[in-house]
């Protein structure tokens, strides 16, 4: 069997055009659906903790008060990321 | 209490948690994670090959900022996560049994249970200069059975801890005419 030079792949354009795809992908959206990836799998994290605090920590007042800390300072975290703006962060940074 | 009912007449004496020492120690890992962002822009400056890098700091452009965002999120969040399982650690002394409470993970937990009457020995064990001097310790609860044995690590005035259990001990057998 002859051996042939390998042919350069060309992506099916006739397929891709029924699709509306963006030829490029910005970095905007990539780091908007990175975010929504992290808040997504937050949300997943925070949900099973509130769920442990809530049947297990023995209706201890500590329960509450932990879990308000953490959704406060997460939010206040996401808003920073989001656009920037919080005092006490923004206060720290360099 | 949910995971354990208590009997008729049971009441619980005391619950202890590992020492809070401890507890400091185990967040170090989390405190230098949330650090490094900021100290590493100044260690990069210090190192001359490296110094341009520290330029890529900049939080003030919306994709280091959320880069930072999204790493004192995760940060923060495991931290908490931390202290969830250390308050989620539990051991509880009630007039009649030892209960052993382990939050080993999420959805892995183990309760287990020894009664006072079962036990033989109670052994207290404080190793260090450190640990000393703040009073942590670990009990060792010998069981009549052979392989039965409850080990407690890190509890704080370990001492204290087994004079309650022997005092509980010894109350439970003048009760039973032992």
């Amino acid at each position: 069997m002859p051996t042939e030079p390998l042919k350069p792949f060309s992506p099916p354009t006739a397929l891709l055009q029924h699709f509306n795809l963006p030829s490029t992908i910005s970095i905007g959206v990539l780091v908007t659906w990175g975010l929504y990836f992290v808040f997504a799998i937050w949300v997943l994290y925070t949900l099973v903790a509130i769920y442990h605090w809530l049947r297990y920590s023995h209706a201890s007042w500590v329960a509450f008060p932990a879990i308000g800390i953490h959704l406060f300072l997460s939010f206040a975290l996401m808003s920073y990321t989001l656009s920037g703006h919080v005092f006490f962060i923004t206060a720290a940074l360099p | 209490m949910k995971e354990f009912e208590l009997e008729p007449g049971e009441h619980v004496v005391l619950e202890a948690r590992k020492h809070w020492f401890l507890f400091v120690i185990e967040l170090l890992p989390y405190a230098i994670l949330a650090i490094i962002p900021f100290a590493l822009p100044k260690l990069l400056i210090l190192v001359t090959p490296l110094a341009p890098y520290a330029a890529l700091f900049q939080y003030q452009t919306p994709i280091m900022r959320a880069l930072l965002g999204i790493w004192l999120l995760g940060t923060w969040t495991f931290a908490w996560s931390a202290f969830t399982q250390y308050f989620l650690n539990l051991w509880v002394l009630t007039n009649q049994r030892i209960v052993d409470i382990k939050q080993r993970g999420y959805f892995n937990r183990e309760v287990s249970s020894l009664s006072l009457s079962r036990v033989q020995d109670v052994t207290t064990d404080v190793k260090g200069v450190l640990t000393s001097l703040l009073g942590i310790g670990s009990i060792t609860v010998q069981s009549a059975g052979a392989v039965d044995e409850f080990h407690m690590y890190g509890i704080p005035r370990p001492e204290m801890m087994r004079d309650i259990i022997l005092k509980y001990v010894s109350a439970g057998s003048n009760n039973s005419g032992v």
